[in-house]
């Protein structure tokens, strides 16, 4: 045991006569990096085969403008993108352009990334969407698709449960009765829900928090001036907890995955509803290859007087250029390719993700995209992308509390009202 | 007349020479271990003191700044940080059983029980396959409506949610743990149990000693430092490999009940953006590891010598 305190003796010393040095370095990130020549840019889509077509697109349009650089898409693992990601913000070096989802994810990461407002020029009023990319008055990334949550439903379970197809619930009360009758005229669940990540609460929240806050606290809460113990707020957690208790979703959401397995379990028709995407994964298109012409979609009821009910949706996914990039001006031109019309369309027909350019026709694709469309314009951001990635990764270890019942709604609130101040 | 004996110059330009080829010899192991002892200090104890330097500097807009002890008072305060140590906690109680499952097992091998050739081979199987791959096929035995909830409905019983519930989703992490890793165990026990001196078990035999008195008084005692290697090993294991099965399996979750102190270094390093404070957590884990490893090797250098 000497021989231990002494070795650690030893480790203290050296540590203090190491002086200090930064683990991300010290002062900026280093400006004028990389190769003038080529451009990279990191995704987490270029693999997917449904996205081949608009990367292909989008590197066409940055062609044509610039034939002499070469354009390098290097797809990573989305459950470790943030990670390497991360790692290389704290290098200083790595990637030209970012893809980012928006939200907490890309303003954690502001001073990693050009402010783009200079070179936006027409996509500024073309695309919508820009919110969920801005950090203060800075705007962070250009927006290649619209992200909301609506609450997509079976209609051939409606009809076998007794009810009308195209009259989903809207208020509390209406919904209640329907997975009354769902429970007991069918044999699934009223709805399907994972929160094996604590991905589930953000959902729930943005789908049905429209339906339970005043829109004065709704744009409070986006502003900034959350309240977390206003009633209406804790109204979202509590109606989280009694879907479980009541029995609405399937069993074990803790240990079921939202991607791909709450998916799954909807599509298989062993549930009524799901909350799902209108981006490129868990949308329409996705469902709709199951369930044909029975995808139903819908916003959340009204649950608290004065509450009204939209569509919560904002920019997507988006690309940023970082701040040690050799050209900005060069990155942002490949970022402007790739919010081209063109390719924004192919994005839009091969994996069915609505574009951030509301002038691309989409009236093609049948009922749900035109009632997700006509939706967009009622629309506000989602709730849960107001808060920063701390507070929804501790959000979403207390959701999986909840349900355990491990914790009570008063402590998880009081959590997170603290975390959110912090 | 002296015979054989030099005179004084001689001696004296002979202990001269004997100096002068001394030290050059005694030089030659330094030298010879010069290339192992820098690639260590290079590769090893340099990165060990930049991560503790790291560990007393800030974060984001702190970057750089020396702030003493924040990042270790913020972790300590830090619920999920206090979970991971709790479940440190857990793993130490838990590590006789998973010293016990291989050690159990080798000596059913080494007394030959029948097909123990077979049972060798397939309990090493688990060992070459990846953790990654191991938590993706238990993901699917003990979902909700896995092979396993589906046996225990079989049996009248109520589903469980093995990962899913706070109260047992660690112990079903450490169980896969254990039996994706007890064959590296067995085949260590198994060389300890090579180097048993058999005339000792025949003693036991003709003393009339049944198979617990055997294992106890005989085999344990001529274990005794492959005991100890494996403890230590397998705590170690514990402690730093159960990283791809708990990302994969659980994610650290439900809440933060199955945070061990390597995933929440790497939550802290990647996705927090908090590489000083994950610094202040791999320090904490590298003091832990020396002094369990350190009580360990006394407590057992003490349990296993015969009276």
């Amino acid at each position: 045991m000497k021989r231990v305190l002494a070795t650690a003796a030893a480790l203290v010393a050296a540590v203090a006569l190491a002086g200090c040095g930064g683990a991300a370095g010290t002062g900026s990130l280093p400006q004028g990096g990389g190769d003038a020549k080529k451009l990279v840019v990191w995704d987490w889509k270029s693999g997917d085969a449904n996205t081949a077509g608009y990367f292909e697109a989008a590197r066409a349009a940055f062609a044509a403008r610039h034939p002499d650089i070469d354009v390098e898409f290097v797809a990573q693992p989305f459950d470790q993108y943030y990670t390497l990601l991360g790692t290389a913000i704290e290098a200083g070096q790595g990637p030209d352009v970012v893809l980012f989802n928006g939200g907490g994810q890309i303003r954690d990461r502001a001073d990693a990334l050009v402010p783009l407002d200079p070179y936006l020029d027409g996509a500024r009023q073309r695309l919508a969407g820009w919110d969920a990319f801005r950090s203060g008055d800075t705007t962070l990334a250009a927006p290649v698709t619209l992200q909301g949550m609506p609450i997509y439903y079976n209609k051939a379970l409606y009809r076998q449960a007794g009810l009308d197809p195209e009259r989903p619930p809207a208020t509390f009360a209406e919904l209640q009765a329907t997975c009354a009758a769902i429970e007991e005229r069918t044999d699934a669940t009223c709805f399907s829900a994972g929160n094996k990540e604590g991905y589930g609460i953000q959902f729930f929240m943005s789908a049905f928090g429209p339906g339970i806050l005043t829109p004065q606290e709704y744009d409070a809460w986006l502003a900034g001036d959350r309240d977390w113990n206003s009633p209406n707020v804790k109204r979202i957690f509590e109606l989280w907890k009694q879907f479980e208790d009541a029995g609405y979703n399937n069993p074990g959401v803790n240990s079921t995955a939202l991607f791909n397995d709450a998916f799954s379990v909807f599509s298989g028709g062993r549930a009524a509803h799901v909350i799902g995407l209108i981006s490129d994964v868990g949308n329409w298109k996705d469902l709709g290859e199951f369930l044909g012409a029975d995808l139903g979609v819908t916003v959340g009821p009204v649950i608290t007087d004065g509450a009204a009910p939209t569509l919560a949706f904002d920019g997507g996914i988006g690309y940023g250029v970082t701040k040690w990039t050799a050209d900005p001006a060069l990155a942002a031109d490949l970022v402007a390719a790739l919010t081209d019309p063109q390719a924004l369309r192919v994005f839009y027909t091969d994996a069915g993700a609505l574009p951030s350019d509301p002038g691309i026709d989409t009236s093609d694709s049948g009922p749900v995209v035109g009632e997700l469309v006509a939706d967009l314009s009622a629309g506000k951001p989602a709730l849960h992308l107001a808060l920063s990635a701390s507070t929804q990764d501790l959000m979403g270890r207390l959701s999986q509390e909840l349900l355990a019942g491990s914790v009570t709604v008063d402590d998880a609130v009081r959590q997170l009202a603290a975390a959110d101040a912090a | 007349m002296t015979v054989g004996t030099a005179s004084a110059p001689a001696r004296a330009a002979e202990l001269s020479e004997g100096r002068r080829w001394a030290m050059p010899e005694r030089a030659w192991p330094y030298l010879l271990v010069a290339p192992a002892v820098l690639v260590l200090a290079v590769f090893r104890f340099y990165p060990l003191l930049l991560g503790a330097n790291f560990s007393l500097t800030g974060d984001g807009e702190q970057n750089g700044q020396f702030n003493g002890l924040a990042n270790y008072v913020e972790i300590f305060r830090d619920p999920v940080f206090g979970s991971a140590l709790r479940n440190v906690g857990l793993l130490i109680l838990l590590l006789p059983v998973a010293v016990a499952v291989p050690g159990l097992l080798a000596t059913f091998l080494f007394l030959h029980v029948p097909g123990h050739r077979f049972y060798r081979s397939v309990y090493f199987f688990p060992v070459v396959l990846s953790p990654v791959i191991i938590g993706a096929i238990f993901n699917i035995v003990l979902a909700i409506d896995g092979p396993v909830n589906v046996l225990l409905g079989g049996l009248g019983l109520r589903p469980v949610e093995w990962l899913g519930d706070p109260g047992i989703a660690m112990f079903s992490v450490v169980a896969v743990h254990i039996w994706a890793t007890f064959g590296m165990a067995l085949v260590i026990f198994l060389a300890g149990f090579a180097t048993l001196d058999r005339s000792l078990l025949d003693a036991a035999r003709v003393d009339g000693a049944n198979l617990a008195q055997t294992i106890r008084h005989v085999i344990v005692p001529g274990l005794s430092r492959t005991i100890q290697f494996v403890v230590v090993t397998t705590m170690i294991g514990m402690l730093t490999s159960m990283f791809g099965l708990l990302y994969v399996m659980t994610g650290g979750g439900p809440g933060s009940s199955t945070y061990l102190p390597e995933l929440y270094i790497w939550v802290m390093q990647g996705e927090m953006n908090r590489p000083a404070l994950a610094s202040a957590a791999s320090m904490v884990l590298f003091a832990l590891m020396v002094v369990i490893g350190a009580a360990q090797i006394r407590i057992l250098r003490r349990a296993t010598k015969e009276a």
